[in-house]
């Protein structure tokens, strides 16, 4: 049944056979194909220092994105070209400019994080001609450096910048004879990986293996391997899945295929809500971005995953489907406890659905973390009020970090339905919070922190919907 | 041709450049080790007892196992390493003892990496448990005064009646975290074996230490063991030691007869090699009414293992920055079930200088005083404690231009005044010094035609010591840089000394000029053709036979105090922006100005990152970086690289960094002061007291937290 991983890597077609199906790209770049350019920093997605640039066909174009090999399957590779800082040389061996402004500017020091820098500002320069300060920030806030400082690594970006001959080298023809029609099936060592390209052979599957492991981005799932040493016997992948990757626009709203990427997946919710945009530069990396999945952050059932506060405020509904159909939920009530969701055997996430925001509806989204970028949060708020006339008519109110589960703050709620917003009411509000959540503390905040931020933040949700003008975000990237 | 003046000074991209943006540098865990075989570490889950028995069945089983290393099969194969310091290292497979949390004890190895890993998931472990110390007050860590001997206690007047009869006081207790160093390339071990012969590639910052100290480990000649290390990704102090995890490799690689690769993963980083220890203060000063010091009393406590004497010992420096009639100094340790620190960019500095000038800045308050003021008040003319002049003391200068440059004359000093909307802003400075150290070196010179190339088994730890090699060859040889080339890290080359302290430029540029000289003199005699010497560099004050301790690989060093002619530092000011969120507390750093005057600057270059880098290694400690310990299991919790916060681009205020020049003739020959830790000493009081300034609160334990501002 199995049958080989044919993928393009710095333009040649490989097809590999025998390698177990959880290993990740950076071992193979690095073991078997002797690519030594690209850098283990932490096997987990978090340093940067293993960047590539994956290329994926669409309508006829080859679409390019950064994503850590450390936490990339192998088999996830399947169908696509993969680009490593080896490649970017030109035939007559010159540097690419990004290679060329970073020798020039001294982006680089003891160097190792280097080629995952210069893959990341490669990928953006290919994917944008003018590439904005804020562009250039958010492309690199997935790569550690411990040496530079980061300012010698900007100027080598802006200097690269100002370059024409920008293009990542790219063969559609070659990418085209390797794709699939039907699920990809392979196996190796005892271990099988299953990436089906139709929602039919997806639940059909999933009912032959019902243990398997779901693989969307594998932003969560690859640290189960490279860190907890799980062994995972059977995966099965969503993220070929075309029917998964789609976003519509309905009667009813926004539809977000579970295995859209976030990258995607933002760029829809912003232009639904420009709030959210803040927030979502600090969600995760680009390259954790391009690689992790709506569907995969809800369905793994985080407390502290970025996602579902605000798609909860927003009423969102969950679509969950198996081969014997298909149920909708809201989407708070898919959280039943700590890593415990309301999936049953068979089932997988299908789409998120967003229901239109009605006219009047202000929404804001707030992410407080140590770290500015790359940084879990340590609480996630997400406030969605109706207000007519200065009364709220309705109040959906959501937190990360505060609970076992994305958890909704009905006292908090209620205190507001109906009433006039104002001071008194939001201090009754503010108050209710107390009730709807007992915090732990952990390493990110104490209990008493994290309480003390979920009321101000709701405070600060008052000030920016009653006094626009008052400046209450957070402090911007140094200009 | 260059003429003399046109190289060394000028900045130059690094000559390694081209090859770090390609992917085509060698880091060690890159070279070639073909037929190699994987090893993966096990180690301890608990913190103090004894591995009572292993379970190895289930490993065994996995395909691909070759070997499984425990005491009970290699315990008598390899030695402890030597360790750095008095007192005893940590033992790993040589015993079934366990000293700490996530203690080496047993390496798998496959023929792949998933089999190793895989394989060593499946290594079931009997302990028999013991309760283990965390960290200070933990019941059951022993507190003891350091031994004399590594370090000294500087002692000047009667501090006591001083302090006792001072108008104005402060006395005050603070406290520096555990931090990792976390490079980013990680801890990585490849060993073959050719005959009797070894061959290591492992990142290393001192090749000819770990050639010799794995030989002894391993009972073999050293002249058997070759250490490479072309590139090292990141050490700041981590890679400095020998640790345990290289020996077995060496043994595993000998038991299979094949190439053993390892790559630690990030959280074994965090128990295998060593750390930052946490440090706790007492400091007293004394002033008169007008400002001058008249006691200053520093206590430190370290925190190390149980069996390790490892100590910082920050005091030699404290001591000695202002002048100060009345001083007394000490250090205690406090032995705990952890695995032994190690050095970290300004090991001594870094944690030992934040209670002082946080004390200054107190100080300065309660004598409301500008607190650029008291330190000019108090700048030393001479070094305090032996009475010696200063090489070059510029500490003063640094402070004017950085001030300048920062706009502190408009500073409303009291606490809270300045505000920016819902922004409390906050301008704080302290001083920054970090010793003048100097290492014997050798050095390899060869001259063909217009074509030069230099060996010597330095390091380029990212400092560019490539590079100012070539400039400092070119200079010499009166040949331009793209005609030089350079090997390092590698033990067939001349010896050099370890690459830390700040020491490594001074100590291979002189190496470097010494047998460029030998070459000069020979083309002087009209000997053409091809010129081959190689010379050593002695630093004065240490005798000739010191060159040969770092043959043996130990170490040799001039220290920038304790010489007999002149007490060396080089010095530095900085001046932060802090701004603290009114409602949500949360702490930015918009900018920073910082001054230093370090002596010669080979390349400026390369030089103005590596203060930068200090610098955000600076904001990074005193905001940032905290290794936590579950007090309970003596255990790292946060150990990755999404819980260690290390700064992301976006932490990085916009930094300016002031070379003020300085010519010190009096440090070494060509006046080199050395780059690599000054950035990073003092910056985090200078956060401290900027969020003083911004908020009235005085945190005097770091990192500070969010939770300090509500």
């Amino acid at each position: 049944m199995t049958e080989s991983i044919r993928f393009i890597l710095n333009g040649e077609l490989r097809e590999v056979s025998g390698l177990p199906p959880s290993m990740t790209l950076l071992q193979y770049l690095r073991e078997r194909a002797h690519l030594t350019g690209t850098k283990e920093g932490c096997a987990e997605g978090d340093c940067g220092a293993c960047t590539v640039a994956i290329g994926r066909l669409n309508n006829g174009k080859v679409d390019y994105q950064s994503i850590n090999a450390c936490i990339a399957f192998l088999p996830t590779l399947d169908g696509r070209e993969v680009v490593t800082v080896e490649h970017l040389k030109s035939k007559t061996g010159q540097l690419n400019p990004v290679q060329d402004a970073m020798v020039k500017c001294h982006g680089s020091q003891c160097g190792f994080c280097t080629p995952g820098f210069v893959m990341a500002l490669s990928t953006l320069m290919h994917n944008c001609k003018d590439a904005k300060d804020d562009d250039i920030q958010d492309a690199i806030a997935g790569n550690l450096c411990r040496c530079t400082g980061y300012r010698p690594i900007l100027d080598a970006a802006r200097l690269a910048n100002k370059s024409k001959d920008r293009e990542l080298p790219s063969d559609v023809n070659a990418l085209e004879k390797i794709q699939r029609k039907k699920m990809f099936a392979y196996e190796a060592g005892g271990a099988k990986f299953f990436a089906p390209v139709t929602g039919e052979e997806l639940v059909e599957v999933y009912a032959q293996y019902p243990n398997a492991t779901m693989l969307a981005g594998g932003t969560d799932v690859g640290l189960w391997v490279t860190k907890f040493h799980m062994d995972l016997p059977v995966i099965i992948y969503t993220g070929n899945v075309e029917g998964l990757r789609s976003i519509r626009e309905t009667a009813e709203g926004l539809e977000i295929g579970a295995a859209v990427s976030y990258t995607d997946a933002f760029e829809a919710l912003a232009a639904y809500d420009g709030s959210m945009l803040d927030m979502f530069k600090r969600f995760a990396s680009v390259h954790i971005r391009n690689a992790g999945t709506v569907g995969g952050n809800i369905a793994n059932g985080s407390p502290i995953g970025d996602g579902p506060p605000p798609l909860i405020a927003l009423n969102a509904k969950l679509v969950l489907r198996s081969k014997a159909g298909a149920r909708t939920l809201n989407l708070e009530d898919f959280f039943l406890a700590y890593k415990k969701q309301d999936r049953k055997q068979g089932e997988i996430v299908e789409k998120i659905i967003v229901p239109k925001k009605p006219a009047g509806v202000q929404f804001r989204v707030y992410k407080i973390s140590k770290r500015f970028d790359q940084d879990i949060s340590a609480v996630c708020g997400a406030f969605a009020a109706d207000i007519q006339n200065g009364k709220v008519v309705e109040a959906r109110i959501a937190f990360g970090g505060m609970a076992g589960t994305p958890k909704r703050a009905t006292h908090a709620e209620n205190a507001l339905k109906g009433q006039p917003w104002n001071e008194a009411t939001l201090q009754k509000a503010v108050a209710a919070l107390d009730k709807d959540y007992a915090p732990m503390t952990d390493m990110r905040a104490s209990a008493k922190y994290r309480a003390d931020v979920a009321r101000n933040l709701l405070k600060r949700f008052f000030i920016e919907t009653t006094e626009p003008d008052v400046e209450t975000q957070v402090y911007r990237y140094a200009e | 041709m260059a003429d003399d003046t046109s190289i060394i000074g000028k900045a130059r991209p690094r000559i390694d450049g081209p090859a770090k943006v390609t992917g085509a540098a060698r880091y060690p865990s890159d070279e070639p080790a073909p037929g190699a075989v994987w090893a993966f570490l096990v180690t301890s889950a608990i913190a103090r007892g004894k591995v009572k028995s292993f379970d190895l069945d289930e490993a065994k089983a996995v395909p691909g196992v070759l070997d499984i290393l425990t005491h009970w099969n290699v315990g008598g194969d390899a030695k402890p390493p030597a360790p750095t310091s008095k007192g005893k290292p940590t033992t790993t497979l040589e015993s079934d003892r366990i000293w700490h949390d996530g203690q080496i004890i047993a390496v798998v190895v496959a023929e792949t990496y998933e089999a190793a890993r895989e394989a060593a998931n499946r290594v079931h472990v009997d302990y028999d448990e013991e309760k283990p110390s965390a960290t200070f007050g933990s019941p059951g860590a022993q507190e003891e005064k350091r031994e004399p001997g590594d370090h000294e206690d500087p002692k000047i007047g009667d501090p006591e009646k001083a302090f006792g009869a001072a108008p104005v006081k402060i006395d005050q207790r603070y406290e520096t975290p555990t931090q990792h160093h976390n490079p980013m390339e990680l801890f990585t071990t490849t060993c073959f074996w050719q005959g009797d012969k070894l061959t290591i590639y492992e990142p290393s910052q001192f090749v000819y230490g770990l050639k010799n100290n794995v030989a002894k480990q391993l009972g073999i000649d050293p002249a058997k063991v070759t250490v490479v290390s072309r590139f090292t990704g990141g050490a700041f102090g981590s890679k400095g030691g020998t640790t345990a995890r290289t020996a077995w490799i060496a043994v595993a690689a000998r038991r299979l007869k094949r190439p053993v690769k390892l790559v630690a993963t990030r959280d074994q980083g965090f128990t295998i090699a060593t750390y930052r220890a946490e440090t706790r203060h007492r400091l007293r000063l004394g002033a008169d009414a007008n400002g001058r010091l008249t006691a200053l009393i520093h206590e430190g406590w370290e925190l190390t293992s149980r069996p390790s004497q490892y100590n910082v010992s920050g005091t030699e420096s404290t001591a000695r920055i202002y002048a100060c009639p009345n001083v007394e100094t000490a250090v205690n340790l406090v032995h705990a079930d952890r695995n032994t620190p190690g050095f970290m960019r300004a090991p001594p500095d870094t944690p030992y200088m934040f209670p002082l000038e946080s004390a200054m800045d107190e100080l300065a308050y309660a004598l409301k005083m500008d607190p650029v003021e008291l330190r000019r008040l108090n700048d030393a003319p001479k070094d305090p404690i032996n009475g010696l002049p200063w090489s070059s003391r510029s500490l003063m200068k640094c402070y004017d231009a950085a001030a300048e440059r920062f706009g502190w004359k408009q500073r409303n000093p009291v606490p809270g005044a300045m505000r920016d909307g819902d922004w409390k802003i906050g301008w704080g400075c302290a001083t920054a010094a970090y010793p003048s150290n100097i290492a014997p070196c050798g050095a390899t010179v060869r001259l063909d035609g217009d074509k030069a190339s230099i060996g010597l088994a330095g390091q380029d730890l990212g400092t560019g010591a490539y590079t100012v090699i070539a400039m400092t060859a070119a200079q010499a040889l009166k040949l331009p840089v793209e005609n030089v080339s350079v090997e390092l890290g590698h033990t067939d080359l001349p010896a050099a000394s370890l690459a830390a302290g700040s020491s490594h430029t001074a100590s291979i540029c002189h190496a470097v000029a010494a047998a460029c000289d030998k070459v000069n003199a020979k083309r002087a005699q009209g000997e053409t053709g091809v010129i081959e010497e190689t010379a050593a560099n002695v630093p004065n004050g240490l005798p000739d036979s010191a060159m040969d301790k770092i043959n043996h690989g130990q170490m040799a060093i001039s220290r920038g105090f304790g010489r007999k002619d002149c007490t060396a530092y080089a010095f530095g000011a900085h001046f932060i922006e802090v701004r603290v969120h009114g409602r949500t507390g949360e702490i930015r750093t918009p900018r920073m100005v910082s001054a230093f005057a370090s002596g010669t600057i080979i390349n400026p270059l390369t030089a103005y990152s590596q203060y930068m880098g200090g610098m955000i290694w600076g904001i990074s400690a005193a905001l940032f970086e905290k290794t936590e310990i579950d007090l309970r299991a003596a255990r790292y919790t946060n150990d990755n690289l999404a819980d260690y916060l290390i700064p992301v681009n976006a932490d990085a205020p916009e930094i300016d960094v002031l070379l003020v020049p300085e010519e010190d003739n009096a440090v070494n020959p060509m006046g080199i002061k050395g780059i690599g830790e000054i950035g990073i000493v003092g910056v985090n009081a200078a956060v401290a007291n900027a969020v003083f300034h911004a908020t009235g609160r005085r945190i005097r334990r770091l990192p500070i937290r969010i939770e300090d501002m509500v």
